[in-house]
Formats: structure tokens, sequence, C-alpha cells
């Protein structure tokens, strides 16, 4: 039996409320597969539909290829790794790691070896008969693990499991998990809403809003080919300049916005409707993708007249908050390369980018700041 | 249905049998219809278990009937003894309240405001070492103050302040004394827990501003302690209206705690639906309290019962 | 600063007076049960016994009622604690829309009255009974049985209560974590939910002892003819009283304080094992500390003035000036039961207060209880047979000779009219207050 896990055509709704909108997908068996979205949009309420938590108001959720309609939680081969990691606080390291052993009926020697394995896993060996309160942040973190990998899932479901910890701490934690999923080559299933995590963990990325699964593809796919306007506003940063379409060609379509017309890549999702004239769209240009346009240098595809702001030194690059005639803002960002800004705030300069590096796409609700 | 499905779900076949079988025990069982009983009881007329179910066994208001005009040779407009009695218990009630209200409200405040640590926690402590001495024996030891030859009075007339005994009991001091004592627990946490959540700083601020220290309290503190102050109320209110070891103890022979009517109707009077139409007439009285310190305080029963 | 200053000592003033309501009754009733008086007195001091505790140990109605208490008590924390537990995690999952409906009638049996909870029980199982033509002597008439009942009704509010607090912590994430993995929802009950709940177990089930302990109002009602501490205390301290009441209330007292430094002592180290093992071992004891020392102080005192007092002695000579004072007091009396005894409600022939002189334990008399100006009302009704003898003498005639034997046992109890005889048997025939005209 295969591993894989797949949703077909899951609605989850509560009264009128409707917290997934037909998830078709189908995650492959040994996947690091992450499901990425602002909070509220659903992707927790699919996680705990797939534990067997939460029943799918429509739809079947398969696991290995079996129905899993009528299947308690504690039947699943799912183990779940909770927000705040739902240790039992009222028992040891080890007995904690054994718990799923304990509940089958395992003989006390036999719970004990299998937690020193884990525990050796886990980089924590010899700490079984610690209580849970005495451990740190990231060792709680990986007694959850331990805890659950001692079930012997099929899938492991990890629900925001870093969101406690500290920045540092958290890039570690990162690598770390990246790490014992290879090693024990289960499906790792990862819900989170911060995008770092999501893109440099996982094989794959699906991004949710509102209930709906807006775009499922590797961590590149979702940073520079964005299928929709959420996916554009919500992985990275991006400026957006809204229009109206006024012409357009295989690849590439003209929007009118408020920087005059501008040429851009066109994506769409396989089989969804392609931009054409009169559609409302809006062109997404990335802060790295802006650029000075310089003297003496062939000219950008688009360009307008800004005046910079303010400029903000980040370490490894620049930001520059560059000001449109309209008064809005947008953001620039060029690789620090050593080289103080030409620039200084209150210049009138002229910026641009040029067309593959922007990207057009019908008019849809934006990530919220 | 789907309700009940996905509560079996959650909790598993054994579980949700255990809990909702308890439950309905409960609520049917123990507080729903025995208060129904009782009811249907007190609308029939007292017949010996013979006739029980016969055809004398109907309905009827008379036990209502005589609470308030008495029996049918009565001279009286209505059911002097009775009405005085409830009437009496009521106001004797908002009194005992009132009293217990005025004491707690400033230690209460005390305790949560301006005592500390260990100390604040010795005081806690001993507010509650008397509420669990019994009740009687609390009504006891007020018997021992207050009787004639209790410490009270052997200690005035010693010192010459008076030279005849004061009855206490039959001026029904000791009673209110009793009463008030009973239950100052249950006045003083609600008030307690909702002072001790207040942010000092806002009678700090109140302060600064200059404001005078009454005002203070009607103004800052008062309003935020408003659903213990309900709560606490309501609570003695009850308990003082539907108590019956302190009265039976302390009562003077001539003045009747309503409850001790009720008592007798079971007890002596061997009249249970008449018993019952009493206890229901309490138990409306309490309904209505309650529902118009909901009203009046704008409180909800959750924070009243706690 | 004046004013300051002013407010310091009225604050401390008005705590004091405050305690002084707290503690005095209390102390005063302590003192009672090593006073040689008959009738419970703190004032005049006369002489130091421990005789009282003898008496209330010898006191069968006490100790019958006692027994009964204690198994009422246990009966209700298996019934109740249960009941509260179900009532809270329902209410944890009970749909919103629901919620306040339920709350109000799971949480009623705290505020309808105790005598309204007796009477609707008696009632509602009286007439079970009837409907399935239950003999007498089945479950429905059981006083134990309906007390267990009727007291449980609302003791499992206050257990739900004590339960809804804690489960207010319980991370339901936990409970979800044993299903995910692997664990039945029983054994996820019994290895993470129930060992939560331990601490809230143990309160409540000590909580609903207690209350089940030392309820009256409810009990009174569906005990029927059977008798628990409680109602032997009412009618005993209805009818008369000797200081082993007052013995009682020091056993009582002296268990509640024990009671509560466990509980204190329980309350923090439970407090540090949630904060880790950082707490200051230096300042934990303070109140803690305070109470023990007080008790220890009491119990050494006690027992010093146990060893080295001649009570006896000390009795004899008490005993000739209180006789004195006693025969001015009577001619006092004599007096004024002379301008009194037209007064309503008196309407046994007064009687004289006296004073035995060589008290002993249980064939007391009760000076001026039952004297015309505090007359206590059902003193003629009253039928109920005292093995003990605690009312002898209390109509005898001035004597002040030692108190014949047995003699209010044959003071005929002026028969109550009954309205209607139907349930005579069901209660017992003893009456306190004065029947309404």
């Amino acid at each position: 039996m295969s591993a894989d896990v797949q949703l077909n055509d899951v609605w989850i709704r509560f009264g009128s409320f409707v917290a997934v909108r037909d998830a078709n997908l189908i995650i492959e068996g040994g996947e690091f597969f992450s499901f990425l979205g602002p909070s509220g949009c659903g992707k927790t309420t699919l996680l705990r539909a797939i534990s067997g938590f939460q029943d799918p108001s429509q739809g079947r959720i398969m696991i290995g290829g079996e129905n899993m309609a009528g299947i308690g939680p504690n039947k699943r081969p799912t183990a779940l790794i909770f927000q705040n990691l739902a240790l039992f606080p009222l028992m040891t390291v080890w007995e904690n790691i054994s718990f799923a052993l304990e509940v089958r009926g395992a003989s006390k020697a036999e719970r004990r070896k299998k937690a020193d394995e884990l525990l050796e896993l886990i980089a924590l060996p010899g700490q079984g008969e610690k209580q849970v309160h005495e451990l740190s942040g990231g060792q709680r973190q990986r007694v959850a693990i331990a805890r659950a990998l001692a079930a012997e899932p099929k899938v492991l479901l990890l629900d925001e499991p870093l969101s406690a910890l500290d920045l540092k701490l958290r890039q570690h934690m990162r690598t770390e998990l990246r790490a014992i999923q290879q090693q024990v080559g289960i499906t790792f299933i990862y819900i989170t809403h911060d995008q770092g995590e999501a893109l440099t963990m996982s094989d794959r990325v699906a991004v949710m809003s509102s209930g709906i699964i807006e775009q499922v593809g590797n961590s590149s796919q979702i940073y520079d080919h964005p299928e929709t306007a959420f996916v554009a506003s919500f992985v990275g940063e991006n400026n957006a300049f809204p229009g109206t379409v006024t012409d357009l060609d295989q690849d590439t379509v003209v929007v009118a916005t408020e920087i005059g017309p501008v040429r851009a890549r066109q994506y769409g999702r396989q089989n969804a409707k392609r931009l054409t004239v009169n559609d409302d769209a809006i062109v997404f240009v990335r802060p790295e993708s802006l650029r000075i346009a310089q003297a003496g240098s062939p000219p950008l595809d688009n360009q307008f007249q800004v005046r910079m702001t303010q400029q903000e030194f980040e370490g490894n690059l620049w930001q520059f908050f560059l000001q449109l005639e309209n008064g809005k803002i947008i953001k620039m960002s060029t690789v620090n390369d050593g080289q103080l800004p030409q620039h200084s705030p209150g210049n009138t300069i002229t910026a641009g980018f040029q067309s593959d590096l922007a990207v057009a796409l019908p008019k849809g609700p934006l990530a919220a700041e | 249905m789907s309700g009940i499905r996905q509560f079996f779900n959650r909790n598993g076949v054994v579980l949700a049998s255990f809990m909702l079988i308890a439950v309905s025990i409960w609520i049917i069982f123990m507080i729903l219809l025995p208060q129904l009983f009782m009811l249907d009881f007190s609308f029939r007329f007292n017949l010996p278990p013979a006739q029980v179910g016969g055809p004398d066994d109907v309905y009827t208001l008379s036990n209502y009937e005589f609470f308030i005009f008495g029996s049918p040779n009565n001279p009286d407009p209505f059911n002097v003894i009775d009405v005085t009695v409830f009437l009496r218990t009521l106001l004797a009630a908002i009194c005992v309240t009132l009293f217990d209200l005025a004491l707690c409200y400033p230690m209460a405040f005390y305790l949560a405001q301006s005592s500390h640590g260990a100390y604040a926690r010795l005081l806690v402590l001993s507010l509650i070492v008397p509420f669990w001495v019994n009740e009687i024996l609390r009504a006891f030891a007020f018997r021992i103050l207050f009787g004639t030859t209790g410490v009270i009075n052997t200690f005035f007339l010693w010192l010459g302040i008076y030279d005849e005994p004061i009855d206490f009991i039959r001026a029904d001091i000791a009673l209110y004394a009793g009463l008030g004592y009973a239950y100052i627990l249950l006045m003083i946490f609600p008030i307690y827990n909702a002072v001790e959540s207040l942010d000092r700083n806002q009678i700090e601020a109140a302060r600064d501003l200059g404001s005078p220290w009454w005002r203070i309290h009607w103004r800052v503190v008062i309003p935020y302690a408003k659903p213990g102050i309900t709560s606490g109320c309501t609570m003695v209110f009850m308990l003082s209206a539907g108590a019956l070891a302190a009265p039976q103890i302390l009562g003077g022979p001539s003045n009747l705690w309503f409850t001790q009517i009720i008592y007798q109707w079971f007890n002596t009077g061997g009249n249970w639906p008449r018993g019952s139409a009493y206890a229901i007439v309490l138990l409306l009285a309490c309904i209505a309290f309650v529902l118009m310190m909901m009203k009046i305080f704008k409180v909800k029963l959750g924070e009243i019962a706690q | 600063m004046r004013s300051s200053t002013f407010l310091r000592i009225w604050v401390g003033l008005f705590v004091i007076l405050f305690f002084l309501y707290l503690f005095g009754p209390l102390i005063l009733m302590s003192f009672t049960a090593f006073n040689t008086p008959s009738f419970p007195r703190a004032l005049p001091w006369e002489c130091f016994t421990l005789e009282w505790f003898g008496v209330l140990a010898n006191d069968q109605d006490m100790m019958a009622g006692l027994r009964n208490s204690i198994f009422i008590g246990l009966g209700v924390v298996l019934v109740a604690v249960p009941l509260g537990l179900a009532g809270a995690l329902v209410l944890t999952q009970i749909r919103q829309r629901v919620r306040p409906y339920y709350y109000t009638v799971v949480i009623s049996p705290i505020l309808i009255p105790g005598v309204v909870l007796g009477i609707s029980t008696l009632i509602f199982w009286d007439r079970l009974g009837t409907m399935f033509n239950a003999s007498y002597d089945s479950l429905f008439y059981d006083g134990i049985f309906l007390t267990i009942i009727g007291q449980s009704t609302f003791v499992s509010a206050y257990a739900m209560l004590v339960f809804i607090a804690r489960l207010q912590r319980f991370d339901p994430a936990q409970e979800e974590a044993a299903l995910d993995l692997g664990a039945t929802h029983v054994q996820a009950f019994r290895k993470i939910l129930l060992p939560f709940l331990k601490p809230a177990i143990g309160s409540a089930s000590v909580l609903a002892f207690l209350a089940s302990f030392e309820n009256y109002n409810t009990t009174v009602f569906t005990i029927a003819s059977e008798k628990t501490l409680t109602t032997v205390l009412a009618s005993k301290v209805r009818y008369g009283i000797n200081p082993s009441i007052s013995a009682l209330a020091v056993i009582i007292v002296a268990l509640t304080l024990v009671g509560a430094v466990v509980y204190e002592i329980l309350r923090r180290r439970e407090e540090r094992q949630q904060q880790g093992i950082s707490a200051k071992p230096l300042n934990l004891g303070n109140p803690v500390t305070y109470l023990v020392v007080l008790v220890f102080i009491a119990g050494l005192g006690t027992s010093w003035m146990a060893t080295r007092f001649d009570t006896a002695s000390c009795k004899v000579e008490a005993a000739e000036q209180k006789r004195l004072e006693t025969e001015r007091r009577i001619r006092e009396l004599q007096q004024r039961r002379m301008f009194e005894s037209g007064q309503p409600g008196t309407q046994t022939p007064a009687p004289q207060p006296q004073t035995a002189p060589k008290p002993t334990p249980g064939t007391e008399s009760y000076p001026n209880i039952f004297a015309p100006q505090n007359l206590a009302p059902p003193a003629e009704e009253q039928p109920e047979v005292q093995e003990n003898g605690s009312y002898q003498n209390i109509f005898a005639p001035q004597n002040l000779a030692p108190p014949a034997q047995e003699q209010s046992e044959e003071q005929p109890g002026q028969p109550e009219a009954q309205e209607n005889g139907a349930y005579q048997n069901i209660f017992d025939p003893q009456n306190l207050a004065p029947k309404k005209e």
C-alpha cells in the first residue's frame, strides 16, 4: 500500500461557512508537502480532515488508496503534530514518546526500547526520564516528533509546529525536520503561514486562500510563476499594478495601468480562462525585478518616473521606496554590491522592468498586508 | 440528530453513553421531574393514600387560596399570618443581604487591593474556616452569644451597662446576626474575585485625577465588581430566605420564618400538598428575585452562580 | 497625612471587628465545651473539664447520626462527582446555541432553596412509590436513599463548577493527540483526561462530602424517619442543649483548621510543581505555620489544663456560689413571672430555672432557657424520646436537690391537632415552632 494522500472534491462546511471548497489533490508517498496560507484559509481544517478529527461535508479522503470515511483518528495511518505540541504534561519524556505503544498494550521493556531508539533519532539520548516542562522549546519540538513517529504512521501531519519558536531555532528546526523526513522516508504534510518554511522545506507547496487551493507546485513554480493574484501577492513581495488588458498575443499581454501601458507575461492555470482584451488584470513586479534606468544602457521594456522617498539597508540588499506620480509607494530592492546607492531620497528617477519579469494575472483578491 | 452522532464520534460509544445517561438522569429525574411533581402535587387535595388516584383526586387551587385567604372561616380579608410571615421573611432576607454587603464589600476590597502575599492568604483561608463549620453549630454559637444568660448579656450585666438581660432572641437580633454570619463567605468571595482582577493602576489613576475615595468606589470599583456584587447578593438572599436551621434555632417564638411554615405543613401539619404550594410560592419568589437581579444589574446567570 | 493615618486606624479597626465577628462566636462556643456548667456558657467561667467530650462519645443518637451522615456523604460523593463530571464535559461540548439553556437547568439546583429541593425529591419518590405500589420499606421511602438523591441534585452542580474550572485549563489537543496516537476514547479518557482532572476530582469529592455532611435544609425533608448528625444536632439544639454540642463543635473546628492547613499545603505543592522547582522554600510556610502553631498551642494548653486541673474540687466550690446566686435569681424571676404570665405563647407553667449543685453530664437542667422571657417555643410539644436524658429537669419544680431522673420523658406532649393523619408516621411527629392559630 502506497502512502499517498488523495483529496477528491473535498468540501468542509460549518453551518453556512465554507472552510474548504472543493479540494482536489494528490500527495505522493514520501513527499514533503506543505499547505501555505494565511490564518483562517482552511489549511488546519483540511489537516484535521486528513487526520480524522473532522469529517468532510462532501467528497473523499483516501490514504494509500483506502477511503478514510468513517475511520476515526485512532485508526488512521496518520500522526499529527499539534501546533502547541500537546505533549502530555503529567508524563515523562519517554512515557510521552512511547504512548502509542502503551495504548497498543506493548510491554514496558518494548516501550522503553522504542523510546530510546527515538530519543537517539531526535538527538536527545538519555533524556527520557525528564519531565516535559524541564525541556527547552526546541527539545519539546523534537519529543513531539518522536512521539508521533513512535506510532509508525505512514503520513506525518504537522500543524505549524515551529510557530512558537524563536527565529534562530525555527531556522535550525527546518533543516532538522527535513533531515528527519529524509531519514524515515514517510510522507510529511506540513501546515504553515510562513512562506519561508514552506518554500525551504517542501517538495511541493499548495497555497490556500479562503478555503480554496489556489496553486500547487514546487517552491520555484510558486514563487516565479504564480497562477493567481492571491499567490502572487501572498508569496514573496510584489508590486501590484491593476489595469485593463488592451492587447495580447501568445505569451504576453498589454495592460493599461497607472504607470501607463505595461507589457507582461501571462500564465494561467491549465484549462483556466486566459486573459482577453478588456479583462481586468493585475501586473505583478517583484521588488528585485525593478531597476533604475541607466543612461547609456538600452531602455527597459517598461519605464516610468518615480521619486525616491526612502532607502533602507538590510545587509545583503538595499530596499528603496519609490513614489509614483499618483502618490502610491512601490518597493524596489537591489543586491548589495558594496557600492552606495547613486540616488538619495527626494531624487526623481526613471525606474522600470523587463516584460518577462512581470506577470499579468486576472484580477482577484490579494493577500492582506 | 447529527449533533448526537458527532457527540458519539467525538467521545466514543462508552463515554458518550455515560455522559448522556448521567446528565439525563440528573436533569430529568433529579431536577425537572421532582419540581414538576411538586407543582402538580400543590394543585391537589390532601387525600389519604387509599384515595390517591381515585375519583376525589382532582386538581384544585385551594392550597394557594389558603395561602392568600386563609381558611374559609378566617375573619380577615386575607391570610394575615402566612402572608405577613412571607413578606417579613423576604424583607428580613433583604436586610440580611444588605448587612452582609455593607460588611463584606469593604473587607473584600481590603483583601483584594490592600493586602499581599502570605498575610492575604491567611486572611482568605481564615474566611473559609467558619464556613465549613456546620450551620447548626454556627447558629448554636450565636445562641450561646445572644441567649438570656449568653455571653453578651452576662458581660454587660456584669459591667452594669444595663441590669435586665436583653432578649436578643425574641428581638430577632440573634437571628439576623446569625444569618448574616452564615453567608459572609458567599458575599465576600464573589466580590473579592471581581475586585482582585481590577487593575490597581485604575484606582491610582482615578486618585491622581483628584477623585475623592467614595467617587473612586462609585465610578470605578463598584461598576467593575458588579457581577461579583450581584452574585453575592443573590446567593445571600436566596440562602437567607430559604434558611431553615437558623430560624429554628435562633428565631423568636412568635416570629416565624416562611420555611418554618412549610416545614410545619410537612411535619405536624401533615398536609403535603399545601406544603408543596407554599414551597412553590417560595420558589417563585426566589426565581423572581434572581430574574430581577439579572435585569437590574444586567448580568448573566452564569455570573451569578459560580 | 493625618487623614491617611486616620483611615489606617479605621481600616485596622474594621478588620479586627470583622474577624472578631467571624471567630468570636466560634471561640466562645469552644470555651463552653471546657466549662462545667451544663448549659453551654462561656461566662461565667467555672471549672475546666473535658467531661463533655465523654458525654458526646456516649451519645447514641449522635453517633448513629454521625454514621448515617458519613454513609450519606460517601453516597453523595459517589453520585454527585460522576454526575458533575458528566455535566461539565457535556457543557464543554454542547452547541453554542443550546448552552445557555443547558447551563440554566444544571445550575438551577444551586439557586433553588434547599427546602424546595428536599420537598420535591420527597414528593417525587413518594408519588413514584405510589404509582408502582411500592411498599413502605422499599427504596422509594428510604430516608437515606432519598437524602443521597436529594443532596446530589445540588451537590452535583457544585462538583460541576469545580470540573468546569479545571476543564477550562485543559487543552483539548491533548485528548486529540492521544486519539491520534491510536488510543481508544476510553484510553484517552483514562490516561489523559482523568489524570489531569485528578485534583478536581479530589476537591469535588471533599466539597461534595462536606456539603452533604453539613446539609440540613434538604435533609430534614428527605431523611424521613432516619437521622443524620445535622438533624440530631438540630433537634438537640432546639429542644435543649448541653455542652457536648460545643465539644462536637470544637472537634469540627479543629478538623476544619487541619483541613485548611492540609489544603494550603497541597495548593502550594501544586503551585510549586507548576512553576518548576524554583519556589523559595523559606517563605512557603507562613500562613500555614501560623495555623499549625495555633492549633498546636491550643492542643498543648488543653492537655496541660486537663492533667493539672482538679475539676472535681473546683466544681464543689463553684456549686456553692452558684446556689446562692441562683436562689437570688429565682426570687427575682418569680416576681417577674407575675407580670408576664399572660403573655402570648406562654402556654406552660413557667419552669423554674435551677442549677444542680453537682452537675453530672447529661443530667442537667437548663437555667433560664425556658424562663418565661425566653420561652423556647416547643417546650410543651416534645414527644421525642431522649435516651440520654438531656432534657431532664427542665420542668422540674424548683428543686435544688440533685435532679430526679427521667422527668421530662413523662411530660406528655400536647398532641397536635393533625389536620389530616395520612402521613403522620412518615415523619417523626416532632414539632418545634408553635402552631399557628
